[in-house]
């Protein structure tokens, strides 16, 4: 069988005009040259900070942007030349508030995007219910979207979504705006999805979010990916497993290359909190003691040093501030 | 839930024309604003130019009335098509939508037939408001031949309407062309007053709009003694036709090109 999804070499340059005049012209390279292979049946995760291009790169793999240069395949379908055989496999859920005609009902935004899908007339009903049911709206079904809130318009997306049973939904910050309890009530509905058989591609700021939920990861950044490995790959990918973290009131630009030059020491971030500074160091063996640290620190009685497993959060705050 | 890949559907176009129209009537009764520019403004209109033209004759108010029942037209069949992609863009729905197998097109027509009832409605009302608050029917010669004619005209406009609509697919600034240009529409089409009152070089461009043909026609048949375009009734009703059909024939390239220019520059969504 095909892959899900394959793309070569994936390019795409947005022209936008700026200037009081709009006689500005910017060039804008959203993506620059994606390689990318998802197998049928996982959950691929796009992770990337604002801007990176994920939003692009799913539009263009669910065929409402074309590539500049460069191919994709979905579901064994080129995006550009086999949009019509293709549209009627995949979903789409994009994030927000927006995408739902908010005078009429749930029902009745469902029953014309079902007109639209073409699923039958006699299943139509079932299938509405069914998915109203599935995402938890039955009871909101017949009120009107306007007064719906974040929470449920974002449901009733994901339900939009499958109701033309496609075999791989893509799902663009399913999350974003709701809150800890919706967010992980969502994160159910895609497991359920993915244990029959769908394929998911799915776009995140959060990478507990694709640590939860995904097989495979790609970090996406200025339009490029910087990483694409397994949960557990990505663990290896920057540094060992241990995360120290050194505070202090300010460092010399000496003192923060001394404790990058230590043995076993392969990333330093620093952040400042107020007067404090802080040093979060990935370390790789298990040699490296606190008291070597403290040693190059010299002169800080007020330092504190902490100690936690590296999470896939810090390693890819890494990966996105190496690319910065 | 039981979610089983995958059924193949089969896209119907009829169905999916029939859907919009639903959801056209639907988001009409949730939100009848546009009562007011459709049929207030017009009936208004309608007896204003009522008093106005008393004096001149039955046939100089039978003018004025369609005039304002165009008016009345004009506003839910060509204005409303195009609007409602707008409107589409703006709710951030035309991207789900052209995400579905249906051509976009198929909705657009749903849409515009919906807006053509609305706009026969609309321009009953006025000449219905106008015969009951005169406490007389209007002269009309020939009610069939004129209901006929009438009928033309809104497809007329509703040709005009579709095609207009696929500005609204192709760029988010659609909106300020159809302003800048509704008047220029409005008076170069005929809806107020003749094509021939305006200045000779007007009149190719006004020739390229459907609508122009129509109601020169229109007003042939309604109005004994009317001076309309040299050519008279027959090559009137005729351009109409032959214009309205290239209208409707090149909507479908149209919205094929649009579609995919649209893709290629990304311009879908309003954020
Ligand atoms: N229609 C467009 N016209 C011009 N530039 C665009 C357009 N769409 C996206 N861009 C630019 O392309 C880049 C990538 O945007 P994109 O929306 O894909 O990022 P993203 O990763 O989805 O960001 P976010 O996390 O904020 O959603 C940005 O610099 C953006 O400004
Ligand atoms: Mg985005």
């Amino acid at each position: 069988m095909t892959d899900a999804i394959e793309t070569h070499d994936l390019w795409r340059t947005f022209e936008s005009r700026k200037g009081f005049f709009f006689n500005e012209l910017v060039h804008t390279e959203a993506l620059r040259g994606i390689d990318l292979q998802v197998d049928r049946g996982e959950i691929f995760g796009l992770l990337g900070p604002n801007g990176a291009g994920k939003t692009t790169l799913t539009k263009i793999l669910s065929t409402l942007l074309l590539p500049t240069r460069g191919s994709a395949r979905v579901l064994g379908l080129d995006v550009a030349t086999q949009a019509h055989a293709l549209r009627p496999r995949i979903g789409l859920v994009l994030g927000g508030e927006r995408g739902l005609y908010n005078r009429i009902s749930a029902r009745e935004n469902l029953r014309y995007f079902a007109d639209l899908f073409g699923i039958p007339v006699e299943r139509r009903d079932r299938r509405i219910r069914e998915v109203l049911d599935w995402v938890g709206l039955t009871d909101a079904g017949d009120r009107r979207v306007e007064e719906f809130s974040r929470g449920m318009k974002q449901k009733l997306h994901l339900a939009r979504g499958i109701l033309h049973e496609p075999e791989l939904l893509f799902l663009d910050e399913p999350t974003i705006g709701l809150d800890p309890k919706s967010a992980r009530e969502t994160r159910k509905l895609i497991r359920g999805l993915v244990a029959n058989g769908v394929t998911i591609f799915l776009t995140t700021h959060y990478m507990f979010e694709a640590e939860e939920l995904c097989q495979r990861i790609a970090v996406l950044t200025r339009g490029r990916i910087v990483a694409r490995d397994t949960v557990a790959g990505l663990s290896r990918l920057v540094g060992g497993d241990r995360t120290i973290e050194v505070e202090g009131y300010g460092f010399e630009d000496a003192e923060v290359g001394a404790v990058k030059r230590l043995p076993g020491v392969s990333h330093v971030v620093s952040e400042e909190f107020g007067p404090r500074l802080r040093l979060t160091l990935r370390v790789r063996t298990p040699e490296l003691t606190w008291e070597t640290v403290k040693a190059t620190l010299p002169g800080h009685p007020e330092l504190a040093l902490r100690e936690r497993r590296t999470s896939l959060e810090d390693i890819y705050l890494d990966l996105v501030e190496e690319e910065a | 839930m039981r979610h089983a890949p995958h059924a193949a559907y089969s896209i119907s176009r009829s169905r999916a024309l029939l859907a919009s129209l639903r959801l056209a009537v639907l988001s009409f009764l949730a939100d009848p604003q546009w009562l007011v520019p459709s049929m207030i403004a017009p009936v208004i209109f309608g007896l204003v130019a009522y008093e106005l033209f008393l004096g001149s004759g039955p046939w100089f108010v039978i003018y004025a009335i369609l005039g304002a029942g165009m008016m009345s037209m004009w506003g839910q069949t060509l204005y409303g098509s195009g609007w409602a992609t707008g409107q589409d863009r703006e709710l951030g729905t035309l991207e789900p939508t052209l995400s579905a197998p249906t051509p976009y097109l198929y909705v657009v027509f749903g849409r515009v037939a919906w807006n053509t009832v609305s706009g026969l409605l609309g321009g009953a009302i006025v000449f219905v408001v106008v015969a009951v608050t005169y406490g007389h029917p209007l002269p009309i010669v020939d009610p069939v031949a004129f209901a006929l004619l009438f009928a033309v005209v809104i497809v007329s406009l509703a040709s005009v309407g579709i095609v207009l609509s696929a500005a609204f697919v192709y760029t988010r600034y659609a909106g300020f062309i159809q302003n800048v240009g509704e008047f220029a529409f409005y008076v170069g089409t005929g809806c107020m007053f003749p094509v021939v009152l305006l200045p000779f070089w007007t009149t190719p461009f006004a020739l390229i709009f459907p609508p122009t043909w129509a109601l020169d026609a229109l007003r042939y048949q309604a109005i004994p003694g009317y001076h309309g375009l040299p050519w008279g009734f027959a090559w009137d009703l005729l351009g109409a036709v032959v214009t309205t059909s290239a209208y409707l024939g090149a909507a479908g390239a149209v919205f094929r090109r649009v579609e995919h220019r649209v893709l290629e520059i990304g311009d879908l969504s309003d954020y």
